[in-house]
């Protein structure tokens, strides 16, 4: 089918037609979206670590996951075994224990953050059995409308609002963290 | 009397415990949903919202498809339309050959079950594998989704874990502990990511000002199956094409709230480009759709977002099970789905609704399922698909109320029909008596109490 | 200001109500529980209204609609309209009655019809119209309130669990205006008791599990009396009840708001 015959249909079957809302939505908003982005994270199943700027991430992650033996970064200054910008292929991002990856915007209604794809191997943000996200405490707004109107989409073209450890419900909707993404979730706060 | 819903659900029905399982199961999501509800100020004025802005694009859609098509190429991905089902088959099949694609992972997508691909892939050669933990339960076990959300809820875990011990991927025999089962699933699906040559997903939201598509799932799938093989296909409906951002925004806030009662999916994953070296392919399926927009009853369904709320607070629904419905999407949306797609097909649906319209409210589109399907009731007699009986029934009630004298008449003579015995009453042909006793008729009706006391009034004042 | 208010509004309730009010009594009402009807009728008369009650009047068409035949309810539509039209309220005793004839007559007549917006459930005009604040005689039980779908969902008795509204129940504020009444109401406060009309005939399995969870809900709130302000929903539990043997009683809530009250000269 040829995308003009569809256009053209839809366009003679259009008979009514009905403008955009005039206003927009109000969203919520909290008194301290640092503590509800906390809330919101603990709620979706993440640990939270609050950290300051010159702390030492590298010693945070060991001691967060001190069983871990393969972690993988491109983040600067994290100490990494591999890296998803120089592996062969995504597939040998597999079998690692700790991701670690920055997030950008991050959002308190639901926990929610932006992590735009800024390495070459996305799969790191999902193979991982743990995905540590490194969040700036002034990048956290209060909605998702908020939220929209700040992400910006990489050069890769491909980004991801994660909210939480992967998880299903689908035997006998008994909540499992890890269905095929990472297990868990770590955000360190930091600022 | 009865319809294919109703002989459905009366087979599940004889287990009792069965359905007060199903029952809670879909009401505490319900439950769940209301929660979220309640902790928006702002949710009804979303709602709305959403309904306007869907309404806006349904009856724009050629223009935002055209926009969103624009987009698509211009950041390097390969547009495909597709009419019907057969179509989008052969495009996807077609994609596949040309990269000698033998393995297929694939999130859920409910357009693929709507056209019926994987049986036509996997004829051709091809090795599907659904990577959704509940759809790959099912498709291992050859059944149909029971819900769109959640399709294989309704499973034990018991009935999992004995099929995950056939197929060697549990190996701890008799461990049914969901936990458990999870991780083996996880395990298993794990090696069909790795060497799979091509991931398909669907898509929940097209966003025709950047050329994003948005896939939302719990479990990171849609993400695992595309971040490692080089091809991804995107089978998507035509309706789900929306203005931009501050309308995803929107429909973001409300989709898992209404369908999970989560603040968000684990996932909210934005497609925009092809992976480096990758090819992305984008399928925009019609099917049927853009006669939708035709119907001025009904074209209101294309702007359902799939969320499955209205499934969930569905009393008929929950007490009847998914299978319990003709179309391959339950619930109060499939029935008005089916209809719209096949009306003679799927008549036999329409009766699964007391028009209690809970999910009117529920629905963050206001699609109005329940409203849709009371006046799909009112044009089975155009498709010739009526209940003739309930017709009969009518038409003497009709005959009976157009007609005070022998409304009259009949309510003098009715309470004799009181003293015919419960066991005469009780035969196959009186419905009601499955579950009631007969409602008893009184001595006198109020119209003659009330006449005869204006008379003795009169007669007083005499 | 407040004292001045206080005593406007008591002045307007002392008030001869002054409007022209046809009462509706629903074919059903009229054959099964012709008691709800005289209650309502009651129940008005004690409130100073001045209720006519039109002859000749059998159904509104909403049995023959609800199972997908709307238009075989047109000539009863004509005629509710035509029995109606000149009054300023109609008072329906029945929810599911006065919201078909709200929400759906406009779409079965061709013309113009000035019912729809006249048609009021009973409880929808003594909240509403007449601002009922206090109501004579006791009724020492328990009951639970059945919140009939059409009440909550179309005619807006009471706010629906589904929607993030501030909570209101007409039904129990004025149940609560019995003396010695004690009120509640089920889990899930408006799940639908599967009646729908024709939909017990077609779906007797699902219609008979839906109200027998219902029932026995309200059971669990330890209610001698389920009510509510539609009759249809109480025949259909209460056949259940019956045919289960369940310790349960059903009246409608035009019953519990007349009880205990005197007999009017003039009354029925």
């Amino acid at each position: 089918m040829y995308k003009e015959d569809l256009l053209k249909k839809l366009r003679k079957n259009t008979t009514l037609q009905f403008d955009m809302p005039k206003t927009t939505v109000k969203g919520i908003t909290y008194p301290d979206v640092v503590k509800q982005y906390i809330n919101m994270c603990e709620t979706v199943g993440c640990k939270v670590i609050e950290a300051k700027k010159n702390d030492d991430f590298n010693a945070i992650i060991r001691k967060a996951y001190p069983n871990a033996k393969v972690f993988a970064s491109n983040v600067k200054g994290i100490k990494a075994d591999r890296n998803p910008d120089t592996v062969g292929s995504a597939q040998e991002l597999n079998g690692t224990d700790v991701g670690i990856i920055e997030g950008d915007v991050a959002v308190a209604e639901n926990g929610c953050v932006w992590i735009p794809q800024t390495m070459k191997e996305k799969v790191i943000c999902f193979i991982s059995e743990e995905l540590v996200i490194l969040v700036h405490r002034d990048k956290i707004v209060n909605n998702m409308h908020e939220a929209y109107e700040r992400i910006t989409m990489p050069e890769y073209g491909y980004g991801c609002f994660i909210s939480g450890p992967s998880k299903t419900a689908d035997i006998e909707q008994a909540l499992v963290m890890g269905a095929q993404a990472a297990r868990g979730v770590t955000i360190i706060l930091i600022g | 009397m009865s319809t294919y819903h109703s002989k459905r659900a009366a087979e599940f029905l004889k287990d009792p415990e069965k359905v007060t399982r199903h029952d809670q199961t879909f009401w505490s999501l319900r439950q769940k949903r209301d929660d979220r509800a309640h902790e928006l100020p702002e949710w009804e004025d979303l709602r709305e919202h959403s309904s306007q802005i869907k309404a806006h694009t349904a009856t724009h859609l050629a223009d935002y498809i055209d926009q969103f098509t624009e987009n698509l190429k211009k950041n390097g991905v390969i547009v495909h339309f597709a009419k019907d089902a057969q179509e989008f088959n052969e495009i996807a099949y077609g994609i596949l050959e040309d990269h000698n694609v033998r393995k297929l992972v694939k999130s859920k997508s409910m357009l693929t079950e709507e056209c019926q691909l994987n049986p036509y892939l996997i004829k051709r050669g091809i090795n599907v594998v659904e990577t959704d933990l509940g759809e790959r339960i099912l498709q291992l076990m050859h059944l149909r989704p029971a819900h769109i959300v959640m399709p294989a809820i309704h499973l034990t875990r018991e009935e999992i874990g004995k099929m995950f011990e056939e197929k060697g991927i549990s190996k701890e025999i008799g461990n049914y502990d969901p936990t458990y089962l999870t991780r083996c699933g996880r395990e298993n699906l794990r090696n069909d990511f790795m060497d799979a040559d091509a991931g398909m997903t669907g898509c929940n939201f097209g966003i025709a000002a950047t050329g994003d598509c948005v896939v939302c799932t719990n479990e990171g799938n849609a993400d695992m199956s595309t971040s490692l093989p080089k091809l991804h296909i995107v089978a998507m409906g035509i309706e789900k094409v929306i203005p931009d951002y501050a309308s995803l925004a929107v429909f973001h806030r409300l989709l898992s709230r209404s369908g999970t009662g989560q603040p968000s999916t684990a996932f909210t994953s934005h497609f925009r480009k092809p992976r480096p070296g990758g090819e992305m392919h984008v399928i925009l399926v019609d099917n049927g759709r853009s006669n939708m927009i035709a119907n001025p009853e009904h074209w209101q369904t294309l702007k359902c977002i799939r969320c499955g709320a209205c499934m969930n607070t569905c009393p008929v629904y929950r007490r009847s099970g998914g299978y319990s419905y003709s179309y391959f999407i339950p619930g109060p949306i499939g029935v008005d789905l089916g209809m719209i797609h096949d009306p003679k097909k799927y008549s036999g649906n329409v009766s699964a609704c007391s028009l209690c319209l809970s999910c009117d409210c529920v629905c963050p589109a206001k699609v109005e399922p329940g409203s849709q399907i009371y006046r799909w009731r009112q044009s089975l007699e155009k498709y010739g698909t009526e209940n003739k009986e309930k017709m009969v029934m009518a038409e003497g009630m009709k005959a009976v109320y157009e007609n005070y004298h022998v409304y009259d008449a009949l309510l003098r003579n009715s309470p004799i029909a009181n003293h015919i015995p419960e066991s005469l009453a009780d035969i196959k042909l009186n419905p009601w008596s499955i579950g009631h006793t007969m409602p008893h008729f009184a001595q006198k009706s109020f119209h003659a109490i009330f006449k005869q006391a204006m008379d003795e009034l009169k007669k007083g004042k005499k | 200001m407040v004292l001045f208010r206080k005593f406007v509004a008591r002045k307007r309730t002392r008030k001869y109500i002054i409007m022209r009010v046809g009462l509706f009594i629903p074919c059903y009402v009229d054959a099964l529980f012709p008691q709800v009807g005289v209650a309502t009728y009651r129940l008005l008369k004690k409130l100073k209204v001045d209720v006519v009650y039109p002859e000749h009047q059998t159904c509104c068409g909403q049995p023959m609609a609800n199972g997908g035949f709307q238009r075989m309810s047109g000539h009863l539509a004509e005629r509710f309209e035509k029995n109606f039209k000149e009054f300023d309220y109609v008072v329906i005793p029945s929810v599911s009655c006065a919201a078909f004839v709200r929400v759906n007559y406009p779409q079965i007549l061709d013309h113009e019809c000035k019912t729809p917006k006249k048609a009021i459930e009973l409880v929808e005009f003594l909240h509403d119209v007449l601002k009922v604040k206090e109501l004579p005689g006791s009724f020492p039980h328990v009951v639970s309130v059945h919140n009939s779908c059409h009440g909550v969902r179309e005619l807006l008795l009471s706010a629906p669990s589904e929607e993030n509204i501030p909570p209101y129940n007409k039904i129990l504020d004025l149940l609560n205006l019995k003396e010695g009444i004690t009120v509640k109401e089920p889990e899930r406060k408006d799940e639908c008791c599967g009646f729908g009309g024709m939909f017990a005939v077609e779906e007797p399995q699902v219609s008979t599990r839906m109200g027998t969870d219902k029932v026995q809900r309200h059971m669990a709130t330890g209610a001698e009396v389920i009510t509510g302000s539609d009759s249809s929903c109480l025949m259909h539990m209460q056949g259940i009840a019956n045919k289960k043997k369940y310790p349960i009683k059903f009246m409608h809530v035009a019953e519990i708001l007349a009880a205990d009250c005197n007999i009017l000269k003039g009354d029925i």
